[in-house]
């Protein structure tokens, strides 16, 4: 009688990636796209029908996820060029809004 | 250079046994600290290390950070458990991998401080400059989550 054995080992093809900037931070296309990979996994070995309507569904949804994303960082600005205008930072406050 | 692969750590197998570990979300504390090339880093290491970690300042602090853990689930036969990206922001770092250990091990039946997990090989020096240094986790499904038992 053979037993079952648990796999836990990491398997040779297994990658981390790390992305990274310089003198600035990432942009809200970027973040989407890195958020609808962990959405939205396309074998390229699927059936090549399923498989091109998953990435065209893919290429939408970072449009999608970029345009709110930038929705938010507006919305934030809005946020912090309040706080620093009550504060009385009105030059800072003024620099925020015209980003 | 001394990485040489993804690990997972032999101990973090024994400690499995010993219920060590919680992933919960909201359970044990997992970190993930940043290394140079210089580290010496593999399936022997057994718990967190200071040696060649990446020197505090510029966006980073010794330790590393606290992972977001995702409750483990199951995808078929396979169970499976991830992490949310961890990002250093407005930092300035080289890296060449990283380890994820366990800051609060249960310690009811076996000694443990910082047991490591995993140990990350980038595959080279990344570097962030006064910019986002971030750590990408795989796709948390059967065939591509950081921690899977099949």
């Amino acid at each position: 009688m053979s037993v079952p054995s648990l796999n836990l080992d990491i398997t040779p093809t297994f990658k981390v990636d790390v992305k990274t900037t310089e003198n600035r931070g990432f942009t809200p296309e970027e973040v989407a796209e890195r958020c609808a990979d962990k959405v939205i996994s396309i074998s390229d070995t699927a059936n090549p029908i399923i498989r091109d309507q998953a990435r065209a569904f893919k290429t939408h949804l970072i449009k999608v996820l970029s345009f709110y994303m930038k929705e938010a960082i507006k919305s934030d600005r809005t946020t912090v060029y309040n706080a620093l205008s009550n504060a009385g930072h009105k030059d800072l406050a003024e620099l925020i809004r015209r980003m | 250079m001394a990485f040489n692969g993804n690990f997972m750590c032999t101990t973090f197998k024994k400690e499995l046994m010993f219920g060590v570990h919680d992933f919960a979300n909201g359970a044990d504390t997992f970190k993930i600290a940043l290394y140079t090339s210089s580290a010496t880093l593999n399936a022997s290491t057994t718990a967190y290390t200071t040696s060649n970690q990446v020197a505090n300042g510029n966006g980073y602090s010794t330790g590393g950070e606290s992972l977001t853990n995702v409750s483990p689930t199951v995808s078929g036969t396979t169970a499976l458990t991830d992490f949310a990206d961890e990002t250093w922001g407005s930092s300035s770092i080289t890296a060449r991998g990283a380890l994820i250990y366990n800051s609060t091990p249960n310690t009811t039946s076996i000694s443990v401080t910082n047991p490591s997990v995993i140990v990350l090989d980038f595959g080279a020096d990344k570097t962030s400059t006064t910019g986002d240094f971030t750590v990408v986790f795989p796709t948390a499904d059967a065939s591509n989550a950081i921690i899977r038992i099949a």
